[in-house]
């Protein structure tokens, strides 16, 4: 009960921000130096038949109006039509969605493995040689932008040590796909018993996960081993000391305080990853949600923009939502942080 | 017997400033004192007199950049500062324990009271959970908690400041201690529950025959619940006696602008002097540190002033200690 | 007995002497501030220091490997790689800069008003915040400059409005703090505007973290507006920004030709780096938790 309560008053005090997100991704088309109606219409388009595409679309209305009728079609599911594919938006998101959701779950989650125990072991000797190094490395790993990484890993991978498959897509074009099921080529192919599709696609997502798993960890690293440190100087662990708890029972404290803040903070890589995802796709010729997405944005495929930087930030906020559910669940009190 | 000695400690922190300059601070200079078995000592003095840093060194809890250039300190005959962190481990908590000035911080926010309680035993001897549970049911009755059963599965966050203190009481006590250091008990508290967990602490330390260091700025704490007392000032022991005499016959200068500075004194007598600041530990003048602020100080308080000793276990650090009239 | 402080360092006046300071008390500081350096000189004498004009194309020497005349080898339009990158350090700091000081100019009186007014002003900007949250910045400055047009200006405008909420953020948090503090409480009661109260009492101590932040931010400006020219909708090539460099080189990684989009990457990874640590070391000088004091 306690739970249902939450959520409802999470969602309420989320309803603003949804409904920002919904004006600026609303407002992100009419600020376009491009005429979305020019665009629609194509080059031979007169004037007349200019100002009846306008009408037909509402672009002559105010804009109050105009943000009204796009809430409504929204409420009914309605995100427009892609004009690249004339699929209407949000078939495409719901097709393509799963397979970076793989990707990014994938990379997020072994970042988090690798992460999180870096972060403490740096935190427990800080300016030792473990966290002068797992600075370095984090410190590298924001600094690379992630589709020089991808490209330098095709180069080394690809070409010069024949490791890895082509850069071409989720699976290599000799093996048959197993039926969709879930969107997920690994959980497709083991359902479908396809073990030559499972190592195609297992291989193909090795370059672009490695890839994506060192720049997810590395911020984990510095908020784990920033979040340890701030507990460590805490009162109740100098009062364990001063209790006499060993070593591994502080750690033990340490690291039971720790996973709530180190949780939230990899619900926010996780949004944010899952937007990054956009360019390691592009780079590895994915053809998920980020890929389709950048594409839109480069063509200018209004609809789809909008669909995709919508699906994006309620992708954040629903998030944002589950985290504080968890949170509300480990911790005694909610209001922590 | 002797259960606790500290000899000649001084303790320095040594920082690096924004301007790069290292800098030392001298927080303890040569702090000497004991505590026998079963008795209570009091140690009082003003904010930044060093009181809580020498609990700490007798903990073993001092770390960079507090470092000990000099002095001992033996705790039932094992020397603390030379003890590798393992057999430190095996005294803190269990020989000597700690009632810290923080209670509703200090807890554990993610753990039950009744498992901090449970932890507390099981980390320092192999008793079953059960047992553990029993006693610290038994503690909590002890220090007046009422309905433990309920505490015991009571959120830190959901203590009161008071029931958070007599919960911190009850973890200091749980493995019968030989030595409870607590540090100013009682801050935060509301004055008559300030004098209830007093009042409980003393009971029982000396009902299970432990000694205690109590550290406070309150004379009337010392005056009611110490057998002898310590008077702190710059990280030097000015005045130390029997509670008793020290009230009686206080010679420092320092020890007598302090207790007429108590409320009933002030009320017969009016305001004494306790201006002035405590100096700069970054900083310190040679010779008698409280110079710059005493009424008597002459040439001679220039080079450092001589232990005098007034009666028995009672000693001054003055050179003019033996001119002073008692009061 | 002595005087118990001891000098280290004679104390050199001035801001180089401050700077020295802090470079000795943090070697992450030094080392970031002389990465920046370095590109800021590139930047400055890009002219003198490179051997061949940026945009000059030599027909005949196209896609060679590093080494000979083109030290590290020329792209596919036969331009030369190095003269690129180093004029490429004139982008970046042509927009990190203006864009930090953008984030400055609109974050920081943004926190200020906030944090000291409360109430309506801080709801407000605490849910703009909110919804800024919910983006993802990479993709919303891309979706922005796309749909706005892929000029320097707009990159700029993108980068440093979209960062500024941070800003506001830190500020706020340190006047929140500092709302109440007896210097503040002191300003007010003899008789200061609430405009000097802020900006000239509580600015001055709420805006070290912001300080602090501000290479980092500016790191990450740089890495975007790469981005956006790899993507295509930042500066275009053939102009020698980093991002557009590596994007013509995608195309050649996979046959081999590695050096046109490796070198203009490690600038870059290097400039963001240099910030970065800039940005970190000063996070630790000016964390008060380092400065452990005695009791």
């Amino acid at each position: 009960m306690l739970i249902l309560r939450f959520t409802l008053r999470r969602l309420l005090v989320a309803a603003p921000t949804v409904l920002g997100v919904l004006f600026i991704t609303f407002m992100l088309v009419r600020i376009g130096h491009q005429d979305p109606v020019a665009m629609l219409a194509g080059p031979m388009a007169d004037r007349a038949m200019l100002e009846m595409i306008r009408t037909q679309l509402g672009l002559d209305q105010p804009l109050f109006t105009q943000f009204a009728g796009y809430l409504w079609r929204l409420a009914q599911g309605d995100l427009g039509r892609s004009w690249q594919s004339n699929q209407p938006v949000l078939h495409e998101i719901i097709a393509h969605f799963p397979t970076t959701l793989e990707l990014t779950l994938l990379s997020v989650g072994l970042g988090a493995i690798i992460g999180v125990p870096v972060g403490l072991r740096a935190a427990f000797r800080p300016n030792g040689w473990f966290d002068q190094i797992s600075r370095v490395v984090s410190l590298l790993g924001f600094s690379v932008p992630t589709y020089w990484m991808g490209l330098m890993a095709i180069f080394i991978f690809f070409f010069l040590l024949r490791l890895a498959p082509a850069p071409m897509g989720r699976l290599s074009l000799e093996v048959i796909a197993p039926p969709t099921i879930t969107g997920s080529l690994v959980i497709d192919s083991i359902a479908a018993g396809n073990w030559e599709a499972l190592r195609s696609a297992l291989a193909q997502l090795m370059l672009p996960v490695s890839c994506f798993t060192l720049i997810a960890a590395a911020p984990v690293v510095k908020q784990t081993r920033a979040v340890a440190i701030e507990i460590l100087g805490s009162d109740y662990i100098r009062y364990a000391r001063a209790c006499g708890f060993s070593p591994r029972t502080v750690r033990r404290i340490v690291l039971r305080n720790a996973v709530a803040p180190v949780l939230t903070f990899i619900g926010t890589q996780l949004t944010s990853l899952l937007a990054a995802a956009s360019l390691i796709e592009f780079i590895f010729a994915w053809g998920g949600l980020g890929h389709w997405g950048l594409n839109a944005i480069l063509l200018g495929d209004f609809a789809a923009v909008q669909g995709y930087v919508l699906t994006l930030a309620l992708f954040s906020v629903f998030v944002f939502l589950v985290i504080d559910l968890l949170v509300l669940l480990l911790e005694p009190r909610g209001q922590r942080r | 017997m002797t259960l606790l000695s500290v000899e000649d400690l001084h303790v320095h922190f040594v920082t690096r400033g924004l301007d790069n300059r290292i800098r030392t601070a001298r927080a303890l200079n040569g702090v000497s004192f004991t505590v026998e078995q079963g008795e209570i000592v009091g140690l009082v003095g003003e904010t930044g007199a060093g009181k809580s840093l020498t609990a700490l060194a007798a903990m073993g809890l001092l770390r960079p950049p507090a470092m000990i250039p000099t002095g001992a300190i033996r705790f039932d005959g094992q020397n603390i500062l030379a003890l590798p962190p393992r057999e430190l481990n095996a005294i803190r908590g269990v020989r000597m324990t700690m009632i810290v000035q923080s209670p509703l911080t200090s807890l554990d926010p993610l753990a039950r009271v009744g498992d901090q309680l449970v932890r507390m035993q099981q980390q320092h001897s192999r008793i079953s959970r059960a047992e553990a549970v029993k006693r610290a049911l038994a503690v909590l009755d002890e220090v007046r908690v009422a309905d433990p059963e309920r505490r015991m599965r009571a959120w830190p966050h959901e203590l009161s400041g008071g029931m958070a203190q007599r919960v911190l009481i009850a973890m200091a006590l749980v493995n019968r201690p030989r030595l409870v250091i607590a540090d100013e008990p009682t801050t935060g508290l509301d004055v008559t529950v300030q004098a209830q967990v007093l009042d409980t602490l003393r009971d029982l330390v000396r009902a299970n025959g432990m000694s205690a260091i109590i550290i406070t700025h309150d004379l009337g704490v010392v005056a009611h619940h110490c057998d002898r007392m310590a008077v702190m000032f710059a990280g030097t022991i000015v005045e130390q006696g029997r509670v008793s005499d020290v009230f009686r016959e206080q010679r420092h200068p320092y020890t007598r602008a302090l207790i007429s500075a108590t409320p009933k004194r002030i009320a017969a007598q009016g305001f004494g002097q306790v201006g002035g600041t405590p100096p700069d530990l970054y900083n310190l003048p040679g010779g008698c540190l409280y110079r710059d602020r005493c009424g008597r100080a002459t040439e001679l308080c220039t080079s450092a002033p001589p232990l005098i000793g007034i009666g028995p276990g009672h000693g001054v650090l003055c050179h003019h200690a033996a001119e002073i009239p008692a009061p | 007995m002595s005087i118990a402080t001891t000098d280290s360092a004679p104390a050199r006046p001035g801001v180089i002497g401050w700077i020295i300071g802090l470079a000795r008390r943090s070697p992450t500081f030094a080392l970031g501030f002389a990465i920046v350096l370095v590109f800021a000189v590139l930047a400055l004498g890009a002219d003198w220091l490179a051997p061949f004009d940026p945009v000059q194309t030599f027909p005949f020497a196209v896609l060679k490997p590093p080494g000979g005349d083109f030290v590290l080898g020329s792209d596919g339009n036969g331009m030369d790689v190095l003269s690129r990158v180093i004029h490429g350090s004139r982008y970046a700091f042509g927009i990190s800069l203006p864009a930090g000081a953008l984030m400055v100019v609109i974050g920081v009186p943004l926190g200020v008003v906030a944090g000291y007014k409360g109430g309506v002003t801080d709801e407000v900007l605490i849910r703009i915040l909110d919804v800024l949250r919910a983006f993802p910045t990479i993709i919303l400055s891309l979706a922005v400059v796309a749909a706005a047009g892929a000029s320097l200006l707009n990159v700029v405008l993108v980068i440093g409005f979209l960062d500024s909420p941070i800003f506001a953020r830190i500020v706020r948090a340190e006047v929140l703090a500092l709302r109440s503090a007896t210097f503040v409480r002191a300003a007010v009661a003899v008789g200061n505007p609430p405009w000097r109260v802020m900006f000239v009492h509580i600015l001055p101590n709420a805006i070290m973290g912001a300080i602090a932040q501000l290479p980092v931010r500016m790191s990450w400006a740089v890495r975007i507006s790469a981005t956006l020219a790899f993507v295509g909708v930042g500066v275009q090539a053939p102009a020698p920004e980093w991002g557009a460099m590596i994007r013509q080189g995608a195309e050649f990684v996979i046959s081999g030709e590695w050096w046109v989009a490796t070198f203009p990457g490690l600038a870059l990874i290097a400039l963001v780096l240099g910030f970065n640590l800039l940005g970190d070391g000063l996070q630790d000088l000016l964390d008060p938790r380092r400065r452990a004091t005695g009791k």
